[in-house]
C-alpha cells in the first residue's frame, strides 16, 4: 500500500466535509431553509440580524442562502448516491450475466446497451421526467435506470477476462454453480474497475441533478437544490451575485473532488500501476 | 487386469479456425491410466497436450471419441452424471498465481469443493481443511490468510490441497512446476511423488520438461501435432526411444552437466512445427524427420505395439 | 587479452531497497558468461543497468561498467544511444513482443545498421542466412506475425549482431521456446559468438542451458554473486551451498526416478528482509552466527573461482 499524498488528503478531507455537511444539514444550518422573510430579500453576505448572520446572504424570498446551500448538498448527494446505487446494481448484474453466459444472452444484453448509449442521456432524462412528472423519487429512478449501460460494459469486459482464469475453472470443477461463481469468484474480482466507474458517475449524477433542477425538472421548490438556487439566481445575477456564485462554487468543487478521487482510485485499481 | 481410471479412445478436439479449416488440436488420441499409475504426456507447445487434459477434466468438449472415467462414459452424459464424475477428476494448473481467487481466503478455497457439494460444513469443514493443508505441508492457521501472502511454491501447495479435497481418483496436473523457480520446483515434485505413494491416486501429468516427467511418471506418452507418436513405460522410453521425434526431444534436453551435455551428439531437429490447421499428409512428423521416406509422406503410420512400447512410425524397427 | 566488458561493484536500489549489491564480472571476446539465478535475484536488472535501460524507479548507487576498457558509466545519454545496438546489443525472452508488429524483418535489421533497407539489402539477406533463416529473400519482407517464435528470435539475433557489437546481452533468450527450437538457438548463439568474437552475457535460470553453452558462470542469489568460475568446475564441485543445493534439486535424466530431490527450505528473502549477513543464511544448512552477522566477501578459491561463503572449504 502506498501512502496518500498531501493533495489527495485535502481532496478526501473536502469530500468528507461535503458528506458530513449534507448529513448534518438540519442541525448545522443556522436558519430554516424554507422560512421566508420578505423584508430580508437579496441581502448580501454578512448581513446581521437579531437571529444571527446571513453568512452567504439571502435569496429573492429572504431565505438564508447558507442554509439552503447546505440542504442543497443533501439533495445533490442523496440523488447521486441513490441513482448510482441503482444503476450500479442493475448494470453490474446484466454485465455479469452477459459475460458469463455469453451466446444469445450476451447479444441481447449488449445490443440493448448499445441502444441505450445511442440515446442522449440528458434528453432521455428530460423526456422521462416530463412524462412522469418531476419529483425527488422520479429523478432518482430516471437517473438510476438510464445510466446502467456504462456499468454493464465494464462488468461484461471484466467478466469475460476473469472467466478464463484457472481459479474459475477450479470452481467449476469443484462443482460450484453459476450463481456462486458469479457472486463469490467473479464479482469480488471485478469490483475495483466498477467502483472507478461508479465514482465518475457519481460526479456526473451531481451535475445531472443540478442541471435538471436548473431546468425545473428536478427537486421542486420550495425545497432547495444547487441547480434550482442557481436557476433563480440567474435572474438576479447583476444585483445578487452570491446566489449563483456560492452554489456554483460548491458544485464545481464537489464534482472536481469526486473526479480527482476517481482518478486516484483508478490508479490504485489498475493492475498495471501496482507493484514494480 | 484392473479397470482403468481413465480410458481415452480416439479422442479428437477441433477448434474452428480463422481461415476455414478447423484447427485439429487433438486428432485421434487413445490411452488409458491404470489405478495408482502416473502417465506423463509430453510434447512441445501446440502439440495438443493441454487440450487433452482440458478435455479429460471436462473443460473442453470433444469433437469425437470417447472419454471414460472409472468406467463411466463422459461424452454425451447427462448433467448430473458429469457433475458426479467431475468430483472424481481434479486438476492442478500451471500458474499458481491465477489458480487461486485473490479475494478468497485459503481455507474457503480449499474447502469450496466440499462445501458446494454438501460434503462438509461448519466445524467438520474446518477440520477437513486443516487436514488437507497439513497433508500438503502447510499449517492449519494458513486457512485464514489470502493467496497474496504466500510464495509461488506455497500457492501451488494450496492448489494441490484444493484438488485433493474431494479425494479424486485421477489428478490431472497441467505443467504444475513450469511457472515455479528451480529451487521451489523440487519441493513440489517431492510432494507430488509423496502423494502418489501415500494416496495411491492415479494421475495424468502434462509437461514439456522430459526430466520432470521422467522423475514422476510410470509411463510416458509423447505427442506431436495432435497425435500420439509413442507411449511406453518410462524406462523403456528413455532407454530405447522408438520414434524419431522422441529421440530428437531427448537429444534436445539440455542436461545440467557440462561434461555429458557437451559430449552429446548434436543432431538438432531442423525446421519448425507445422500449423495444426494444415497438418502435413502422411506422418505429420515427416517434414522434420531425418529418416523420412516417400511412404512417410503419403501413408499415416499405424499406432502399433513394438516391444514394450506403442509407436506410430513406419521405420521404428530400423531405428533401434 | 583485454575483456570486452567489465562490471565492477555494480549496486542498484529501488527506493531504499538494495536490489543488487556490488556485482562484478568480466567477459572476454568470444566468451559466454552465464549469469544464473532464480527470479528476483537481480540478473535481469544487472543487464538493464549495463545497457543503462533501467526502469525509472531503479537507481544505480555505485559501481562502473567498462566497455573495451572505456568507462561508460558517466557517458551522457546521447553517447549511450550511439553505443546501444552498435557496440553492445541485447536480446530478450519474448522475441515476438520485442519486434514492432508493423515493421518487416528487413526493416528491423536495417534499423540496427541505421541505414535504409534498400542500401543494405544484400547485407541483411546475408545476415538472415547466417542466423539460419531459410529462404531469406522471402522472409526479409515478412512481418513478425508471419514468423514462429524461434524464427523471431533468429531475427532478433540478426538485429543484435549485424553491427558486430563487442558485447551481446541475452536475457533468457530461449525460455519462451520449445526444447527442439532452444537447441537450435543455443547452437546458433555459440557459433556466432565464436566466429565474431562477441562477448556474450547469457542471463538464464536454466542450469541445463548453462551447462550447454557457458564458458564461465556467475551464480547470483538475492542481488549478490554467490560464486563465479569456469562452468565445468562449478558443476563438478560447487563452492557455495546455494549452487550445490540448486544443482541437487534439479531432476536429471540420469538419476533414480521418484527419488527425493534435495530441497532448499524456505524462500528467497525480499529486499526488505535483507539483513547484515549472508543473504542465503536463512536457508543454508551451513549457516552459523558469523554468516548472519557479516557479509561474506567473494574469496579466491585458488582454482580460478571466487566464492562468497565463509564455509566454502566445508563443502564436499
Amino acid at each position: 500500500m502506498r501512502g496518500i499524498s498531501p493533495g489527495m488528503a485535502l481532496i478526501l478531507l473536502l469530500l468528507v466535509a461535503f458528506i458530513v455537511a449534507a448529513l448534518a444539514a438540519p442541525w448545522i444550518a443556522p436558519f430554516d431553509p424554507l422560512r421566508q422573510s420578505l423584508l430580508m430579500r437579496l441581502r448580501p453576505p454578512g448581513t446581521t440580524v437579531a437571529a444571527g448572520m446571513y453568512l452567504l446572504g439571502t435569496d429573492d424570498l429572504g431565505r438564508d442562502l447558507l442554509s439552503r446551500v447546505l440542504h442543497g448538498a443533501r439533495a445533490s448527494i442523496a440523488v447521486a448516491a441513490l441513482s448510482v446505487s441503482i444503476s450500479l446494481a442493475f448494470g453490474t448484474l446484466l454485465g455479469l450475466l452477459a459475460g458469463w453466459f455469453r451466446g444469445w444472452v450476451a447479444v441481447a444484453i449488449m445490443r440493448s446497451v448499445d441502444t441505450m448509449l445511442s440515446i442522449p442521456a440528458i434528453l432521455l432524462a428530460v423526456l422521462t421526467v416530463a412524462v412522469l412528472g418531476p419529483s425527488f423519487l422520479n429523478l432518482i429512478l430516471v437517473l438510476g435506470l438510464t445510466r446502467w449501460p456504462r456499468y454493464t460494459r465494464v462488468a461484461y469486459a471484466q467478466t469475460l477476462q476473469v472467466a478464463t482464469l484457472p481459479y474459475i475453472r477450479a470452481a467449476e470443477m469443484a462443482g460450484a454453480g453459476s450463481a456462486r461463481i458469479l457472486w463469490r469468484h467473479i464479482l469480488p474480482n471485478i469490483a475495483g474497475p466498477l467502483m472507478v466507474v461508479a465514482t465518475s458517475e457519481f460526479g456526473l449524477m451531481i451535475l445531472f441533478e443540478a442541471g435538471l433542477s436548473f431546468l425545473g425538472l428536478g427537486i421542486q421548490p420550495p425545497y432547495p437544490s444547487w441547480g434550482s438556487i442557481m436557476s433563480v439566481g440567474r435572474q438576479y445575477v447583476e444585483r445578487a451575485w452570491w446566489l449563483t456564485v456560492f452554489p456554483g462554487a460548491c458544485l464545481f468543487v464537489l464534482v472536481l473532488c469526486v473526479n480527482l478521487f476517481g482518478d486516484w482510485l483508478r490508479d490504485r485499481v489498475d493492475p498495471r500501476s501496482q507493484g514494480r | 487386469m484392473t479397470a482403468p481410471v481413465l480410458e481415452v479412445t480416439d479422442l479428437a478436439v477441433h477448434f474452428p479456425g480463422r481461415t476455414g479449416a478447423p484447427v485439429r488440436a487433438v486428432d485421434g488420441v487413445s490411452f488409458a491410466v491404470a489405478p495408482g499409475e502416473t502417465l506423463g504426456l509430453v510434447g512441445e507447445s501446440g502439440c495438443g497436450k493441454s487440450t487433452v487434459s482440458n478435455a479429460v477434466v471436462g473443460l473442453v468438449p470433444p469433437t469425437r471419441g470417447s472419454l471414460r472415467v472409472m468406467g463411466t462414459e463422459m461424452t454425451g452424459a447427462t448433467r448430473a452424471t458429469k457433475h458426479d464424475i467431475r468430483a472424481r477428476v481434479q486438476m492442478v494448473f500451471q500458474d499458481p498465481v491465477t489458480s487461486l481467487n485473490p479475494r478468497m481466503s485459503v481455507g474457503a478455497a480449499v474447502g469450496e469443493p466440499l462445501l458446494v457439494r454438501g460434503l462438509a460444513s461448519g466445524a467438520a469443514l474446518r477440520a477437513r481443511v486443516s487436514e488437507l493443508l497439513e497433508e500438503v505441508g502447510l499449517r492449519p492457521e494458513h486457512a485464514q490468510r489470502y493467496p497474496h501472502q504466500f510464495s509461488g511454491g506455497q500457492r501451488q501447495r494450496i492448489v494441490i490441497a484444493r484438488a485433493l479435497a474431494l479425494r479424486p481418483d485421477l489428478l490431472v496436473c497441467d505443467e504444475p512446476v513450469s511457472a515455479l523457480d528451480v529451487s521451489v520446483r523440487a519441493q513440489i515434485l517431492n510432494l507430488l511423488v509423496e502423494l502418489q505413494q501415500r494416496r495411491g491416486m492415479a494421475s495424468l501429468f502434462v509437461s514439456h520438461d522430459l526430466a520432470v516427467v521422467r522423475h514422476v511418471c510410470d509411463r510416458v506418452a509423447v505427442m506431436y501435432l495432435g497425435r500420439l507418436v509413442e507411449l511406453a513405460p518410462r524406462d523403456a522410453l528413455f532407454a530405447t526411444p522408438r520414434h524419431p521425434y522422441t529421440r530428437a526431444l531427448l537429444a534436445a534436453v539440455p542436461e545440467p552437466d557440462p561434461v555429458a551435455q557437451r559430449a552429446k551428439p548434436r543432431v538438432p531437429l531442423a525446421g519448425e512445427i507445422p500449423s495444426p490447421s494444415n497438418p502435413p499428409p502422411g506422418c505429420t512428423f515427416h517434414t522434420r524427420c531425418p529418416f523420412a521416406t516417400e511412404r512417410c509422406r503419403q501413408e499415416v503410420p499405424a499406432w502399433r505395439p513394438l516391444g514394450e512400447s506403442m509407436v506410430a512410425c513406419h521405420h521404428a524397427e530400423t531405428l533401434a | 587479452m583485454q575483456p570486452a566488458l567489465i562490471v565492477e561493484n555494480l549496486s542498484l536500489a529501488l527506493g531504499r531497497a538494495n536490489l543488487v549489491d556490488s556485482v562484478g564480472f568480466s567477459v572476454a571476446p568470444g566468451e559466454v558468461l552465464a549469469l544464473v539465478g532464480e527470479s528476483g535475484c537481480g540478473k535481469s536488472v544487472t543487464a538493464q543497468a549495463i545497457m543503462r535501460l533501467l526502469a525509472p524507479a531503479l537507481r544505480q548507487t555505485g559501481g562502473r561498467v567498462l566497455l573495451a576498457g572505456q568507462d561508460i558509466t558517466a557517458l551522457p545519454e546521447r553517447a549511450m544511444r550511439a553505443l546501444r545496438g552498435q557496440a553492445m546489443s541485447m536480446i530478450f525472452q519474448e522475441p515476438q513482443a520485442a519486434l514492432d508488429p508493423l515493421a518487416t524483418v528487413g526493416t528491423h535489421i536495417a534499423e540496427a545498421l541505421r541505414r535504409p533497407l534498400r542500401d543494405v539489402r544484400d547485407q541483411v539477406l546475408q545476415m538472415l542466412a547466417e542466423v539460419g533463416i531459410s529462404d531469406p529473400a522471402r522472409r526479409i519482407d515478412q512481418y513478425p506475425f508471419e514468423l514462429s517464435g524461434g524464427m523471431c528470435q533468429r531475427v532478433m539475433i540478426a538485429c543484435a549482431l549485424i553491427s558486430r557489437p563487442a558485447v551481446l546481452l541475452a536475457d533468457e533468450p530461449t525460455t519462451a521456446l520449445d526444447v527442439t527450437i532452444q537447441a537450435q538457438i543455443l547452437d546458433l548463439l555459440r557459433r556466432l559468438a565464436a566466429e565474431r568474437r562477441t562477448a556474450v552475457v547469457l542471463i538464464t535460470h536454466d542450469m541445463g542451458v548453462v551447462a550447454d553453452i557457458a564458458d564461465r558462470v556467475a551464480v547470483m542469489y538475492a542481488g549478490r554473486i554467490a560464486e563465479t568460475g569456469p562452468t565445468a568446475q562449478i558443476f563438478a564441485r560447487p563452492r557455495h551451498p546455494y549452487t550445490s543445493l540448486l544443482l541437487a534439486s534439479i531432476p536429471r535424466l540420469t538419476d533414480a526416478p521418484k527419488s527425493t530431490l534435495a530441497v532448499i527450505e524456505g524462500r528467497v528473502p525480499t529486499p526488505a528482509e535483507f539483513g547484515p549477513g549472508c543473504r542465503f543464511a536463512s536457508r543454508c544448512p551451513l549457516a552459523d552466527d558469523t554468516c548472519r552477522a557479516a557479509t561474506p566477501p567473494l574469496r579466491d578459491m585458488a582454482d580460478g573461482r571466487l566464492s562468497a561463503c565463509f564455509h566454502a572449504e566445508q563443502l564436499p
